[in-house]
């Protein structure tokens, strides 16, 4: 019994060893097969990679070798009979790759100024100026009004270029949003062609343009070194001096700077009022102006400018219409005479004039309009039947305005001033205005500048009007192209 | 016998006009344009440059008596690259001599054959105060400054062929003494082959190529823009982390915020010039490489 159940143990251990056999062949020859799989995936990679690789390496080389054609190429392909030699000196990858940097930044270059072929410059100046005036527009006579006034007062749209070989011509548009009614008025401030390749030294501007009047009147509002424009420039030209008309500029041919203008239009001054708007217009009644400017190097780090302008009106008609005075008198413009003189003293360190420098402007003015007048008033639009009745009489009024200001600047960021204004009435000598303006600017970048001004203004008291105080902020920023041109250095 | 004087004077004062007219009127922008035009123009030029050498490259005063220098000028000899796109335009605006104006054979461009380097990707302001047309500054790669002796020279000929063999022998002349100074630099510069630094502008991109320096970065925040206190800590903090020992100031930067730099990061602050005249002794473009070679070369020892 025991022998049987021993035998019997011993033959189903003998199966059991036989099948566990047979299963582990099965799972050699398994894992046999999958190693030879994964061997042969592997070569078949291998083989893929190092394919891949050579092709590359041809496609590089392709690249390479005309990269290095093109470098060497004429500009004109040479005849066919001229063979090409190759040159002489063993090319190394770091040369290669020097080469092909070369290439690269050339084509990159190549790019930038091929894009903007044909098109004109474009930049555009935002400016807002928020506000607080303590007396209302009633009693400063001012078009913005009084207490907080956040005044978009410009968004300029400049484009400028080339026209052809002899001339070059830009445009600045400019919207300015309306005291009332809050709109932009959107308006052609400069329009103008200049030639560039006249002889003698000569050159013409005609369209519309800031005449050569003075110091600042031709420059724009965000370009003034201060928020607001002297008094005298806004009574006696009325603004800006843009005019409608012809420029002649010539530098004579001597070892000096000396710049001589002669400009001849139907206005000048932005808010100033054409003349004789009506049918005809006589050249007499038409203004002409002129200046000489010069400038002298006091030191390598001074300098001083200065000019004397002058500007005629030989006959007004009706500019500005009739002019009705506090007392209820008229007064009607019948000849604009304006004469001016101007310097600057700048000091501008050559080592670091980014980060230094002090300028000291003055321009004083001087106006001498021929009036007539008409003590009664018969001639106050305003009454029920205007006209001469024989009280009147024509005489000149001679005011006097000037602006005094100084600017130092102590970083590339921070500079502060002082604005003086002092202007007469162009109507009434005796109505005298003065101005207080100490002022401080920040200039984030070129193209982004916030100026703090506080401004004093003290009218005489036969204006009518109070004297009043001012603060402002005016955020300037600039986007797109800018150049500063010879009248705005 | 007055009479005779007088001719005599008279003719005398005449040949010397007429000697005084024959010479090349060349205005350069900068000292180192200006210097090399004197050397390949010699005897036959007369050459005035509108940078004294402190100047910043970007920065030149425009001043009213530069006008009638360009005004008389036969050849506007400039780096071109948009370097001079400050005070150039409005210059040439008021000189009014066609001769020199853009596209003409007197506005001599000496960037014409040199591949820029750092050509941006985007004109825009937010990159700063940024060149269109690539870094200008290649005139401190003493290899390329070659190119622009080629283009002085190549203009010198076409406005005065009668003078070329005198063009010819200054220019071999000079370059032959550039060529030695060039193998002289590059041997005394070899100890800071790697060597990182740090400059106020981007002044050094060309220079750190030729002699195998890492320009590590600028105190400016951007081209023309002040540095944030948060950029002068980051600068510092990264300046500490990856060992630069060099802090280099161009002479028209003021001095505190490199030297604030240099000492928090422990490195070695130096003056180095951007054009000749910009230190002392340095009048001549070959007398400012070798100071800015051998100041920098000097800071290993320390």
């Amino acid at each position: 019994m025991r022998l049987k159940k021993c035998i019997l143990i011993l033959s189903v251990s003998l199966c059991a060893s036989g099948l566990r056999a047979q299963e582990t062949n099965e799972v050699v020859q398994l894992k046999e097969q999958m190693q030879q799989m994964q061997k042969g995936f592997e070569k078949r990679e291998q083989d893929m990679e190092t394919r891949f690789e050579k092709k590359i390496a041809a496609q590089d080389a392709v690249i390479e070798s005309l990269k290095e054609k093109l470098a060497f190429m004429p500009t004109n392909p040479p005849p066919p009979s001229v063979a090409i030699v190759p040159p002489a000196e063993t090319v190394t990858p770091e040369k290669l790759k020097e080469l092909n940097e070369k290439v690269d930044s050339v084509v990159e270059a190549q790019k930038k100024t091929l894009m903007s072929e044909f098109n004109p410059a474009i930049g555009l100046v935002g400016e807002t100026v928020f506000g607080y005036r303590s007396k209302g527009s009633d009693q400063t006579g001012s078009d913005r009004p009084g207490g907080f006034d956040i005044w978009q007062r410009s968004v300029e749209l400049n484009v400028a270029a080339s026209v052809d070989p002899f001339a070059k011509g830009w445009v600045v548009a400019n919207a300015s949003a309306d005291s009332a009614t809050g709109e932009a008025s959107f308006g052609i401030e400069e329009a103008a062609l200049q030639t560039t390749s006249l002889p003698g030294n000569v050159s013409l501007t005609a369209g519309r343009f800031f005449g050569e009047f003075g110091r600042l009147s031709n420059i724009h509002d965000h370009e003034l070194p201060f928020v607001n424009r002297p008094l005298a420039l806004d009574q006696f030209i009325g603004g800006e001096s843009r005019t409608d008309g012809l420029q002649l500029n010539w530098l004579p041919p001597i070892d000096h700077y000396v710049s001589l203008t002669l400009g001849v239009g139907d206005q000048l001054g932005g808010d100033s009022p054409k003349n004789n708007p009506g049918t005809y217009r006589a050249f007499n009644e038409l203004n002409v102006w002129g200046r000489v400017s010069t400038y002298f190097d006091l030191t390598p780090n001074w300098q001083l400018e200065a000019g004397v302008s002058g500007l005629l009106n030989p006959q007004t008609q009706d500019r500005g219409g009739v002019l009705v005075q506090p007392n209820g008198s008229t007064q009607t413009e019948r000849a604009r005479r304006l004469a001016g003189v101007d310097m600057k003293v700048s000091y501008v360190p050559l080592a670091n004039n980014q980060f230094r420098s002090f300028t000291w402007g003055t321009e004083v003015l001087f106006s001498d309009n021929r009036y007539l007048f008409d003590p009664n008033g018969s001639l106050n639009p305003a009454n029920a039947t205007p006209g001469l009745d024989g009280d009147e009489f024509t005489g000149n009024v001679g005011s006097l305005g000037l602006y005094s200001y100084v600017n130092y600047k102590w970083s590339r960021q921070w500079s502060a001033g002082f604005l003086f204004d002092w202007v007469q009435n162009a109507q009434n000598h005796s109505d005298e205005t003065f101005a207080y303006s100490p002022f401080i600017t920040f200039a984030l970048s070129h193209w982004n500048q916030l100026r703090l001004q506080y401004t004093r203004t003290e009218p005489s008291s036969i204006s009518g009007m109070k004297p009043d105080d001012a603060i402002y902020l005016q955020w300037a920023w600039i986007i797109g192209a800018h150049s500063h041109g010879w009248q705005q250095r | 016998m007055k009479l005779k004087l007088f001719f005599v004077t008279f003719i005398t004062l005449l040949c010397a006009a007429q000697v005084h007219a024959a010479k090349i009127r060349v205005v350069a922008t900068l000292t180192d344009l200006a210097d090399i035009t004197r050397n390949v123009g010699g005897e036959n030029v007369e050459v005035f440059s509108l940078a004294t050498g402190i100047e910043d490259t970007h920065g030149v005063p425009m001043k009213p008596s530069f006008v009638p220098k360009m005004n008389q000028a036969d050849l506007l000899v400039l780096v071109g690259f948009g370097c001079e796109h400050a005070f150039l335009p409005a210059l040439l605006e008021a000189s009014k001599n066609p001769r020199i104006q853009y596209g003409k054979a007197g506005y001599v461009d000496c960037s014409a054959g040199i591949a820029p380097l750092e050509v941006p990707k985007s004109t825009d302001h937010s990159e700063g105060d940024v060149h269109p047309y690539g870094n200008p500054h290649y005139m401190l790669d003493p290899v390329l400054a070659k190119t622009a002796v080629q283009n002085i020279y190549n203009a010198l000929v076409a406005i005065a062929p009668e003078h070329e063999a005198d063009f010819t022998r200054n220019r071999d002349a000079y370059l032959a003494k550039l060529d030695a100074k060039i193998a002289e630099w590059q041997e005394a510069l070899k100890p800071l082959k790697g060597a990182k630094f740090v400059s106020y502008h981007e002044h050094w991109p060309y220079f750190a190529k030729r002699f195998g320096l890492e320009y590590f970065g600028t105190i400016e925040l951007k081209p023309g823009v002040d540095p944030t206190p948060h950029h002068i800590t980051e600068l510092v903090a990264t300046m500490k982390a990856e060992h630069v020992p060099i802090v280099v100031r161009e002479p028209q930067f003021p001095e505190k915020v490199p030297t604030l730099i240099a000492k928090q990061a422990g490195a070695t602050l130096i003056k180095l010039p951007i054009m000749p005249g910009g230190v002392p002794n340095t009048d001549t473009y070959i007398e400012m490489m070798d100071y800015i070679v051998h100041t920098l070369a000097g800071t290993v020892s320390k």
